[in-house]
């Protein structure tokens, strides 16, 4: 197996195990500190989860695919995750979009997500996770040049 | 008129931080806690009316008491999973004034003799769940959680990865787990819900922040505020076409159209208010024609055909196309669907295609019907509420706005 | 205790579920998520049903019965709940029918002709999947035909325990499937297409093959090992070929297999269409050929009792030294249905006293001039020179003997086997006379 957790990361999946009553309860917390890692989840660190906890393959990668934050491919560019949903589309992020998608559009992989709970801050995007409200062409290229 | 129990610490800079939190008075509800037994603490809270705060508004006090005469190892979850369109208060708790959900954890914990407290926190949230780490962390130091606390409390926080059903409560537990998102089949008795099997008691982020102050000042204090039915305060929250778009705390019981003049500051550029989505997307549309005398409760909205939920309002004025809003919560409904059971898995996949040929102005006098009808079929044969609150959407649209549908068939 | 289903009494038990008490007594609930075996999941909706007192339709699956309960499955309420929901499941299911195997054994198909009878308002594009997937172990998937009840997914979680199976996806995007680079791989796989209630799961090795409605059936006793799974024998004649079986699919027995059989008795079926055609021998030769002295027959121990205790009585009365020894194969069994012991019958074998002794069968066998082998498959292996073999066969012949008699397979039979746990059980002949003469026959013309 070519995955296994970093130095730092195993010392955390051991605490983690006295957490909770059952191990399989871990399969969220695993699967992000192999995506924090490795930037994705690949098969190997699946294969890796699912000997450690137990649990056959295929249902780490069942839980995998049900979450849309989980990535299974390598990403390519830093993501860009634009709020579609009723308040930003009510302040403009249709508008929003266009302009990322014209101008960062070969840099970034942008796409389009439902609401963040950033309504107020309408309309917004996160930039690598990170939250950017607010947002203006200009305050865009500010982020993102 | 906005009324501060919950959001008091909000403005003061690094409110997040033991030592700013302590100098504002975090963690001096314990006191009055440990004096009391823990049954007396459920009591309280059942005397004080408090109602969850995540959509439901089930009285919490009721939840408590079945969680603790079940027999099993007590679990607390505090339900972080917030993820309703309109709705963003509970980040705000998260990242502003952690502390006092902590205070809130340990009383719940206290109150229904358990130890072990989960946070499920929406993955989208990791910016503010790391505050909300730090803080557990600065707790853990101080001894108020741990094996040096006066009453031992462990919190993990558990992180999301994107789905909005995860925020119903059995989803939750399923995911918590280490499973899909699948909603549970619902009990035909009262139980408690069940983590690995254990009694669990499940409560939104604000009902838990809420406790402190009912406990140190006991149920009348909180019942002075708000109406009879709904006591206490809400962090409601505004945006859309607004121009002071915000989360802003006040009594239930205050005028809906006052909040969203003195309050929300008016609909943005002058516009005229058209309509209003109460509580999130997954309450009915009020028509701006019905709202003069709604006021911000659950008893008033329920009895002009919507509801409250998370009390979080989104405007919408004059130039705003009902028929796109309804394309963009149905959009959000066919993403969001677990799949698990059949009506709400192709329902809310068929009903948001119709809406496709609508935006075109391609749609038929059929497709009118066949959305109604595909309504019916998702309200009450789910498996959850997921379905039905698309249903309830759906429905609300038509009603108050057909004239705007029409206009879209050929 | 009593409840009221449709206005009629029905007798029931505390503690039993709604939808097993209608099954039970024959009243019509559809249902794709629910099956005996398996449990419920509650994900179809499809066996909705009207319950007095209750505000809104309850799935039967998951309604423990109780005093005073009134079902009702036929309202007009309930009526149009099951035709929208059926509605729904058909919404984005490809029109296949017309290629798909499923056709004539479909629920959708049953249900649409019971509940449906509806003019379709499809207007919208239906949602694509993967087609003719091909999982290993003979099983084909069609993601677009699925309607998602899980019965695969959770009998390979549950049952088998090998967890191939899962759905991947969410909302109206989930789909079944395999992981990446991963095959369906245990020995009960083919189970998941008799599971399936619709053409999502079917059988590579019927694909295409016949138009289930042509089918005759037989209830019959698998041969492939000791267990004895009942099974149903399918299986057709047409206007110019020879009758031909098709497959085995399972038949219900709580007792020993419940609704499941093996990969390998399921396919087992291809031997009963592998009979010899070549030139039989006459009885007379064989009569002649008996006036010899060290004579040894040795008997196959999948044979029914009947067929034994005829033997036994033939080799009695000519003076034939008579064993039978077991198939065992100590790889084969496992802690569920297969058994070491690979014949159908060792227990009829035992309770007739037949010598089984191997060390006194090649003592024998050595001396002997003349074996007579009935359908036994382990003589072939054995250093046949300088002796006489007359072959009674009821498949093919593998090595040249002196006489061959050709007798009728199981399929053709009836008679009991005994099983491992030592159950007598029946098997039955199909409609169709074979060629072929039985056994018995022969032998009493002997």
């Amino acid at each position: 197996m070519s995955f296994s957790y970093t130095q730092e990361n195993t010392i955390k999946v051991a605490s983690l195990l006295n957490k909770y009553p059952q191990k399989k309860a871990l399969v969220l917390p695993l699967l992000w500190m192999a995506q924090k890692q490795d930037s994705f989840i690949s098969e190997d660190a699946i294969s890796h989860i699912s000997e450690f906890l137990n649990l056959e393959y295929m249902h780490i990668y069942s839980v995998a695919t049900f979450y849309t934050m989980f990535k299974l491919q390598k990403p390519q560019k830093k993501l860009i995750e634009v709020c579609r949903t009723l308040s930003c589309e009510l302040n403009g992020s249709e508008d929003i979009k266009s302009y990322l998608d014209n101008n960062y559009g070969d840099d970034y992989e942008i796409i389009e997500v439902e609401c963040m709970g950033a309504c107020s801050g309408a309309p917004m995007c996160t930039v690598d996770g990170k939250y950017h409200e607010n947002l203006t062409p200009k305050s865009l290229d500010e982020v993102l040049k | 008129m906005i009324t501060k129990i919950v959001s008091k610490n909000f403005e003061i800079p690094n409110s997040h931080t033991m030592e700013v939190a302590l100098e504002n008075g975090r963690y001096s509800s314990l006191k009055s806690l440990f004096e009391k037994e823990p049954q007396e603490i459920i009591e309280t809270i059942k005397q004080s009316g408090l109602r969850g705060k995540g959509g439901g508004g089930a009285l919490a006090g009721n939840k408590w008491q079945i969680v603790n005469d079940w027999d099993g190892t007590k679990y607390v979850v505090v339900n972080a999973d917030e993820s309703e369109p309109g709705t963003f208060k509970d980040r705000r708790i998260l990242s502003l004034d952690p502390h006092l959900l902590i205070e809130g954890i340990i009383a719940t914990c206290y109150a229904v003799s358990s130890n072990i407290s989960y946070i499920y926190v929406r993955g989208e949230y990791e910016e503010f769940s790391d505050v909300l780490q730090a803080a557990i962390d600065e707790a853990y130091e101080k001894n108020f959680l741990g094996n040096g606390a006066k009453y031992k409390v462990d919190i993990t926080i558990h992180r999301g990865a994107g789905a909005y059903i995860c925020g119903e409560k059995s989803a939750l537990l399923e995911s918590l787990e280490g499973n899909r998102g699948h909603p549970r089949l619902k009990p035909h008795s009262p139980e408690p819900e069940f983590y690995f099997g254990e009694p669990t008691l499940v409560n939104n982020v604000e009902t838990i922040a809420s406790v402190p102050f009912i406990v140190q000042n006991g149920a009348d204090a909180y019942r002075a505020y708000g109406t009879e039915k709904s006591p206490g305060t809400l962090l409601f929250a505004i945006s859309g076409n607004i121009n002071k778009p915000g989360v802003y705390e006040a009594e239930f019981g205050v005028s809906m159209l006052d909040y969203i003049e003195k309050i929300g500051g008016g609909v943005k550029n002058g516009k005229k208010l058209k309509a209003v989505i109460p509580g999130g997307a997954s309450t009915p549309v009020l028509p701006a024609g019905l709202l003069k005398d709604a006021k911000l409760d659950y008893e008033s909205l329920k009895s002009i055909g919507s509801a409250l939920g998370t009390g979080g309002m989104i405007i919408l004025d004059e130039d705003a196309s009902m028929v796109k809003a309804l394309k963009n919560l149905l959009r959000f409904y066919h993403h969001e669907s677990c799949g698990q059971c059949t009506p709400c898995r192709e329902g809310t996949s068929w009903s948001d295609k119709i809406l496709d040929r609508f935006l075109a102005k391609k749609a038929t006098k059929e497709d009118l019907n066949i959305l109604r009808s595909v309504s019916k079929t998702m309200n009450g044969k789910t498996i959850c509420v997921f379905a039905p609150a698309a249903s309830g959407v759906i429905d609300g649209f038509l009603e108050h706005f057909e004239a705007e549908f029409l206009e879209c068939i050929v | 205790m009593k409840i009221i289903i449709d206005n009629t009494e029905i007798e029931c038990q505390e503690g039993d579920l709604l939808i097993d008490v209608m099954l039970k007594n024959s009243v019509k609930i559809p249902h794709f998520c629910y099956q005996e075996d398996l449990g419920a999941n509650g994900n179809c909706r499809m066996c909705m049903v009207e319950i007095k007192g209750a505000k809104r339709p309850q799935i039967a699956c998951d309604t423990f019965v109780c005093e005073n309960l009134e079902v009702s499955t036929k309202s007009q309420n309930i009526t149009e709940v099951k035709r929208s929901i059926l509605e729904l499941e058909l919404l984005n299911h490809p029109v296949d029918c017309p290629i798909c195997d499923q056709a004539g054994e479909c629920k959708l198909q049953d249900y649409y002709m019971d509940y449906g009878l509806y003019d379709s308002h499809q207007n919208t594009p239906k949602t694509k999947k993967g087609k003719h997937i091909d999982l290993g172990s003979n099983v084909m998937l069609d993601q677009e035909r699925c309607v998602l009840c899980t019965r695969c997914v959770r009998f390979t979680s549950n049952i088998t325990k090998t967890g191939e199976l899962g759905i991947i996806g969410r909302g109206d995007s989930a789909r079944v499937a395999v992981a990446p680079g991963r095959e369906l791989n245990n020995p009960y796989a083919m189970n998941v297409v008799e599971l399936c209630p619709v053409g999502a799961l079917t059988s590579k090795d019927f694909r295409f093959a016949q138009r289930v409605w042509f089918l005759d059936s037989t209830k019959s006793i698998c041969h492939g090992c000791s267990r004895g799974c009942n099974i149903h024998i399918d299986y057709n004649e047409t206007k110019y070929s020879d009758e031909k079986v098709h497959r085995f699919r399972s038949r219900r027995n709580n007792s020993i297999n419940k609704s499941f059989l093996c990969d390998y008795g399921r396919l087992s079926y291809k031997e009963l269409n592998n009979t010899y055609s070549g030139e039989v021998s006459k009885v007379e030769d064989l009569k002649q050929l008996l006036d010899v002295d060290k004579k040894l027959a040795l008997a196959s121990p999948s044979l029914s009792y009947q067929q034994l205790e005829a033997i036994k009585e033939f080799c009695q009365n000519k003076n034939i030294e008579l064993f039978s020894l077991a198939y065992i194969d100590n790889s084969f069994g496992d802690n569920w249905l297969k058994t070491n012991d690979m014949s159908a019958n060792f227990a009829s074998v035992k309770e007739l006293s037949i010598n089984t002794n191997e060390s006194e069968f090649l003592k024998s066998f050595e001396n002997a001039t003349l074996v007579i082998n009935f359908d036994h498959k382990k003589l072939s292996d054995m250093e046949l020179t300088n002796k006489k073999v007359v072959e009674f066969t009821s498949s093919q012949i593998k090595s040249s003997s002196e006489l061959i008699f050709s007798f009728a397979n199981f399929a053709h039979e009836s008679g009991t086997l005994i099983n491992c746990d030592g159950i007598k059980q029946q098997f039955f002949a199909s409609k169709y006379k074979d060629k072929h003469p039985r056994l018995i026959e022969i032998l009493e013309e002997l």
